[in-house]
């Protein structure tokens, strides 16, 4: 067991507290601040009763008005308002998979962009039925992306990539109407359902709404996720380390953040240039460290082993750490606030995205052509910034966990055969896994996934589900903020298998993994889809069979809801500790929880209650063991 | 029903039986009734490893069986069904020990029930050289007695120790196939229950070389589970017993491979199915990453550590060379590279099929070994190694070394093909493949002629012998620049380290000084490192900064001083594995040495499995250490507390072992005639008062000596 120990969320608390007193001394703001400044909330925005989306309003609906101007009634409102939160979500992390394929169809053997893992990439094609004998590598990689980018606005057809799930659950899709057509088209469709005098009926809204969420994790994200891998790499088990210890006070510190690779690959492999190390010797720095924030920095953390300074919630303290040289950022989840934050330090705030542009930074436009000669600009710049360090300002938490991440679905495979008996078993299944699950040694699989929510103590109700879950024998995959917060606590560490019950214990040491694993950014969470699909096809079992469900604890984005759709839509039971503005019509709250089990065999759960929202999950695993006699 | 159900209903059927049967057992005895397991200082061992408490007669029992209740938890969760594993083996351990009582031996030939503390710490060296590379579990009957025989013969082939349970043993016996330790296969019993006397096996390892504390019932599992290479084989059909009992396996880390389809599940590395059994093996070793050494050697029987301790009978015998009636040796002279034609062999004389059928014969094999690295010091240590490949060929008995072998060649070895050449063919594979650090080229003569036997035994043979052994008189604790340290034995103890000097070799007895050199030669970064001795603090204590500091930095901080000659001050650890351990005898201020064979009383008012429990795990216990039988006549033996003179008891076939030896020893140092005629045995005392008369009538020179306490 050696010395291994978790960090507390108390602990955590106790380092932004202390990273608070610096921001205090500077006269900065901070997330904390400000939610006291919005409490209390809207009402009407928090039931989903406010509806704007024509200038006869704002309507609200309330016991004396039940009806808006336009005689829509709560139902239809909040039904909108959330089919449009979806189409939110869906766009961006669609428009992210469609950057990364802008990304791939640029790619070249001389370029700044490869392709890393050409076995994948060749697979992909076969997949689509296209020919690859013969074929140069990069004249594939081009026509691949054309034909993925193509997915966004074909005018027939449905998604490629959903010949990928379970039979079963391609005739659910397609019965019940939400097989995703075109991507652009599932959103551009939604806002057309949310215009004024359009669709208020809630189980249309909630359908589209399911078909949205498709169109992205079997769309957008699928493709963001599976090209990612042909560009920087596939990724495999790798150790690295979280929690702002990872900065190093003694060397110049850049901090990636958002969510596109693109950008965060080329910073990393300018940051470990030679001429660059040389450079920031040269300015009194003892090298570089680049750590990330984010999504960003899972999908660096997965590849490179770069290690991850913090998650959502943990943005503004990279800044008050006052050894922050950049924190440059691509797209999504960004705060405006570390603008002013970084006035009040040296730190630069370096946007990079047309997507993603903020006052009070230094916009160094990123795109494929240019990409290495920014990225070299943006190292350079950091490294000019450690001279205006203020040390008397520089406070580094040392709070830093061993993580070992990097679990692909390729990479669990791989992981699974290591467990395998060559005398009887075959390779390259996941039947390993669903003997410990049937057998009873795992009782079943949470996916843990979602952001920092103010509204829930930050990282709090990730740590702890995680840790009864794993008590209880229930293996945790987990991804984006998420996976952060249980790498940030140390439960990636593969030490932690001695917090699990002995079924899970005894898997960690067999087959050398964490008792979480992590499957990487909110992207890959498309991942999981892939890993559930092959699960089922495994055991002839169908998806909502499995005793696996899916947890956003602390989710706050439009992307959350886009995705708890599209895992529902999958066919597994998604459990919400935040409402999504929801609660004002009981219609909608119906066809979240049940009425959408008649479609795909699963539904929504939303507890605000976190230990019961745990137990709840592991009743509902327990449920489906008993359903099929395990 | 679900895998845990299966358990746990097992269990509770084991359960019920157990409860009945010890109040069965009080009503016919009383709760008085001593109940224990003979020759083992841990009764009764399982329980003792996981909960800590002895039992010692039915009434405690019953108090057990309450404790063994409190693990029967029904949570759907793999630890309910892991404890509930355990709670059965501990109701098997009571079951089994029932038949014990007012009987110390009610299992009959070929079954061996309980097995003795001895038989483990003999297990030790093998284990953890990889010359036991595993331990085969095989319960039930198989499909056949064939498969059965087939199955068994195959661990056996690659060192396997292999323990039956069940209707295996009698297929076996029907099958005629030869059984018993010496041959590494163990017929338990045939009832299911008697399956915990390999349980109680792993469990004593744990506590003897592993240094568990009885209790710890988390290390206790995490230690076998890392550390015993153990895997269970149940045929078809599983009960719901013998799946609880399974539960307790894999709940200890050892593996289950089953041809059972009906009603089970499959657990990777943990419960496999394998329909044919003729896989056993393959997916056995496999699942407990189990891998064999492999020698594979061209010659037309088998070769195999099994058969180490096979005997040939007379009658069984188609030839033997015997040393003390013929001009008999074995030699391995170090050439130069040029003078030396790999693998070329040489027969001087006829061959086997020219001698007349039980006949005694002569043999000499010079082995000739030339390399870069190769230092005439190694010689001795790779002939020492002879006995063992000659050994290892099926059908083949060696004895003795040097000029003194004895060999015996059956007739079913020689039947299958068996001639001088394969005899050569087996030194020159295993030289080759062990020692090919540094020998480069190596050629075997093998002679039977008689004349040309006596010339070179006398010419070439002795004096070689003679050369050596006054290389090894000059080899002393002073005269050598640099110790080694051996931590071979860390696999099965992990914070044990032996300190080997010339005078002062290994305690299990198998690595001697030039052994560790030449280990260390052939690794550098092996088990065996130069320890150098330039930093003394104290001579006659055997005291260096040096050794203090390498012995702390091989057993990772557990150590931190250790002299070399005391066994009062720092003595030396010991992994469990010795040949010997020795205890001070307080009222004759000497020491009393035992050995494993001997499982008779001491003057200590302990038996060895009792002394050795004492110590072992890498512990120090001033008063108590473990050593080799060669160290008993070595000058440094407890130097710092006298020397030799302080032994005042041995069992007597030790003392007849080491008779000339030490009483060369004790004249050398104090001018004393046949020393071991005043030295006690179990033919005179095994009592402290019986054994001070004889002493004192003797003029014993310990009753002298200052008190060591």
């Amino acid at each position: 067991m050696g010395d291994f120990k978790l960090t507390t969320v108390e602990e955590f608390e106790a380092a932004t507290n202390r990273l608070l007193e610096t921001g205090a001394k500077v006269g900065a703001d901070a997330w904390q601040i400000r939610v006291k400044n919005q409490t209390p909330h809207c009402k009407f925005g928090e039931q989903g009763i406010c509806c704007r989306i024509c200038s006869m309003g704002p309507c609200r609906i309330t016991p004396k008005a039940p009806r808006g101007i336009c005689g829509c009634d709560a139902h239809g409102i909040v039904g909108r308002n959330y089919l449009k939160f979806t189409a939110g979500g869906a766009a961006t992390h669609s428009d992210h998979g469609r950057e990364i394929c802008h990304t791939l169809y640029h790619a070249a053997a001389d370029g700044a962009y490869k392709v890393k893992d050409p076995d994948k990439l060749i697979r992909i094609a076969k997949e689509w039925g296209v020919e690859t004998e013969g074929k140069d590598i990069y004249d594939l990689a081009h026509e691949i992306a054309e034909m993925a980018l193509l997915e966004y606005g074909k005018p027939f057809g449905y998604q490629r990539w959903l010949k990928r799930a379970p039979q079963h659950t391609q005739d659910l899709w397609e019965k019940a109407e939400i097989a995703p057509r075109a991507i652009d088209r599932e959103v551009a469709c939604s806002l057309h359902m949310t215009h004024m005098g359009c669709s208020s009926k809630p189980e249309a809204l909630v359908r589209q709404s399911l078909r949205a969420g498709l169109c992205d994790g079997w769309g957008g994200s699928m493709c963001g996720t599976e090209f990612s891998d042909v560009l920087f790499g596939t990724p495999k088990p790798i150790d690295t380390e979280a929690n702002l210890g990872v900065m190093n006070a003694e060397n110049v510190n850049i901090v990636v953040h958002g969510h596109d690779p693109s950008l965060s690959e080329m910073v990393c492999e300018y940051a470990d240039d030679p001429e660059m190390i040389a450079y920031a010797k040269s300015v009194g720095a003892k090298g570089i460290t680049v750590s990330g924030v984010c999504c960003t920095s899972n999908e660096v953390a997965m590849r490179r082993g770069i290690p991850m300074a913090g998650n959502f919630l943990q943005q503004e303290n990279v800044v008050l750490t006052g050894a922050c040289e950049a924190i440059v950022v691509d797209v999504q989840c960004i705060f405006p606030a570390l603008g002013p934050l970084s006035k009040c330090f040296h730190t630069k705030f370096i946007t990079t995205s047309p997507v993603a542009q903020m006052p009070d930074s230094d916009y160094i436009r990123f795109d494929v052509g240019t990409a290495a000669e920014k990225a070299k600009q943006i190292v350079k710049m950091a490294i000019d910034n450690f001279q205006n360090r203020k040390p008397e300002l520089v406070y580094i938490p040392d709070m830093k966990q061993k993580a070992t991440v990097g679990y692909s679905v390729e990479a669990i495979v791989k992981t699974l055969d290591g467990v395998t008996n060559s005398q009887v078993d075959e390779l390259g299944t996941t039947k390993p896994l669903i003997e410990c699950i049937t057998s009873g040694v795992i009782r079943g699989a949470v996916a843990m996934v979602g952001c920092n929510n103010p509204k829930i103590r930050p990282d709090y109700a990730h740590i702890e589900l995680m840790k009864k879950l794993l008590a209880n024998d229930i293996i945790v995959v987990a991804s984006g903020c998420s996976a952060q917060a249980a790498a940030k606590a140390g439960l990636m560490d593969k030490s932690a298998k001695d917090l699990c019950g002995a079924g899970l214990k005894r898997v960690c040491e067999l087959a050398d993994i964490p008792p979480v694993l992590h499957m990487g950014s909110c992207v890959d969470i498309s991942r999981m889809m892939i890993l559930v699909s092959e699960l089922a096809k495994d055991s002839g079992l169908n998806i909502s069979q499995l005793p696996v469900v899916g947890c956003a604890p602390e989710w706050m984005s439009e992307k959350a809801v886009s995705i708890g759709n599209y895992v529902v839509s999958t066919g597994i039971d998604t459990f919400l500790g935040v409402d999504p503005y929801v609660s004002g019509s009981d219609q909608m709250g119906y066809w979240l929880t049940e009425g959408v089990r008649d479609w795909v065999e699963a539904a929504y759960t939303v507890e605000t209650d976190i230990e019961k929202l745990v137990d709840k999950m592991i009743d509902r695993i327990e449920e489906k063991r008993a359903a099929i006699g395990i | 029903m679900t895998l845990f159900d299966r358990v746990f209903s097992g269990n509770d059927a084991v359960y019920g039986l157990t409860e009945t049967a010890i109040d069965n057992a009080i009503a016919q005895y009383g709760a008085d009734q001593a109940v224990a397991f003979p020759h083992t200082a841990y009764s009764l061992p399982c329980y003792y490893a996981v909960t800590g408490t002895k039992v010692s007669n039915l009434g405690e029992l019953k108090e057990a069986l309450g404790v063994v209740k409190t693990l029967m938890t029904r949570e759907k969760r793999l630890n309910d069904a892991f404890m509930s594993g355990v709670a059965t083996a501990l109701c098997a351990e009571f079951i089994e020990v029932l038949k014990y009582i007012n009987n110390e031996a009610p299992y009959e030939e070929p079954c061996s029930g309980h097995l003795m503390d001895a038989t483990i710490r003999e297990l030790g060296v093998p284990l953890v050289t990889g010359d036991i590379p595993g331990v085969a579990v095989v319960l039930g009957s198989a499909p056949t007695k064939e498969e059965a025989v087939e199955l068994v013969k195959s661990y056996q082939a690659q060192g396997i120790l292999v323990t039956l349970v069940g209707g295996v043993i009698d297929q076996c016996l029907e099958a005629g196939l030869n059984m018993g330790a010496a041959v590494r296969i163990i017929p338990l019993g045939r009832d299911v229950t008697s399956v915990i006397h390999v349980v109680s096996v792993a469990l004593r390892a744990a506590l003897i070389f592993g240094n568990i504390t009885p209790g710890d019932a988390g290390n206790l599992m995490k230690y076998t589970f890392e550390r015993v290479p153990a895997f269970v084989n149940a045929f078809a059909p599983l009960d719901d017993v013998i799946v609880a009992c399974g539960a307790g396996a894999i709940a200890l880390g050892f593996p289950v491979v089953t041809n059972e389809t009906e009603n089970i599940f499959r657990v990777p590395k943990s419960l496999i199915v394998q329909e044919d059994v003729s896989k056993f093996n393959a997916t056995s070793l496999e699942a407990r990453d189990i891998k064999i050494k492999i020698t594979k050697i061209d010659i037309p029987v088998s070769f195999a550590s099994a058969f180490e301790g096979e005997i040939i009978r007379k009658g069984d015998m188609q030839v033997e060379f015997d040393g003390s009636r013929k001009d008999c040796f074995e030699l391995v002279c170090t050439k130069e590279l040029t003078e030396v034609e790999d693998h070329k062999f040489t027969l001087i004389g006829p061959d086997f099929d020219e001698m007349e059928v039980g006949s005694k014969q002569q043999i000499a094999y010079i082995v000739d070994v030339a390399g870069k690295s190769m230092q005439s010091d190694f010689e001795p240590v790779f002939e020492r190694k002879f006995h063992s490949y000659v050994n290892c060929i099926e059908g083949v008995m060696h004895t003795g070394q040097r000029d003194m072998i004895r060999i015996r060649v059956s007739k079913n070895t020689y039947e299958a093909g068996f001639r001088a050449k394969d005899l050569a063919e087996v030194l020159y594979a295993n030289i080759k493949n062990e020692f090919d650090a540094v020998v480069d080229k190596c050629a075997v003569t093998i002679v039977t002629d008689a004349d040309e036997c006596t010339k070179l035994r006398h010419e070439l043979a002795v004096p070689a012998y003679d050369r050596r052994d006054e290389r090894l008189t000059s080899l002393t604790d002073e005269s050598v620049p640099v110790y080694y340290s051996c931590i071979m034995c860390q696999a099965f103890s992990p914070s044990h380290v032996c300190v080997v000097t010339p005078e002062r070799l290994g305690l299990c007895g198998a690595v001697s000084w030039l052994d560790a050199k030449a280990t260390n030669e052939l690794d550098p970064q092996g088990p065996c490192q130069v320890i150098t001795k330039e930093r003394v603090i104290d001579e006659n204590l055997g005291r260096y900064e040096d050794v203090d500091e390498a012995v702390a930095k091989f057993s990772r901080g557990a150590l931190e001083h250790v002299t070399l000659y005391s066994i009062m001050e720092d003595p030396m650890t010991s992994c469990g594995c010795f040949e010997c351990i020795c205890g001070i005898e307080p009222f004759s201020n000497g020491v009393a040495i035992t050995n494993r064979e001997y499982t008779g009383m001491t003057p200590l008012g302990m038996t060895f499995g009792e002394l050795a429990s004492m110590t072992g795990g890498g512990v120090q216990t001033p008063g108590f250490m473990g050593h080799g039988k060669h160290f008993i006549a070595s000058k440094k033996f407890m130097k710092a507390e006298g020397g030799v003179e302080r032994i005042v008891w041995m069992p007597k076939d030790l003392k007849d072992q080491v008779a000339e030896r030490l009483n060369k020893t004790a004249k050398e140092l104090y001018d004393i005639d046949n020393f071991t005629d005043m030295i006690g045995d179990e033919t005179i005392a095994t009592d402290p008062e019986t054994l001070l008369e004889f002493l004192t009538e003797k003029g014993h020179p310990a009753l002298g000596l200052e008190p060591m306490m």
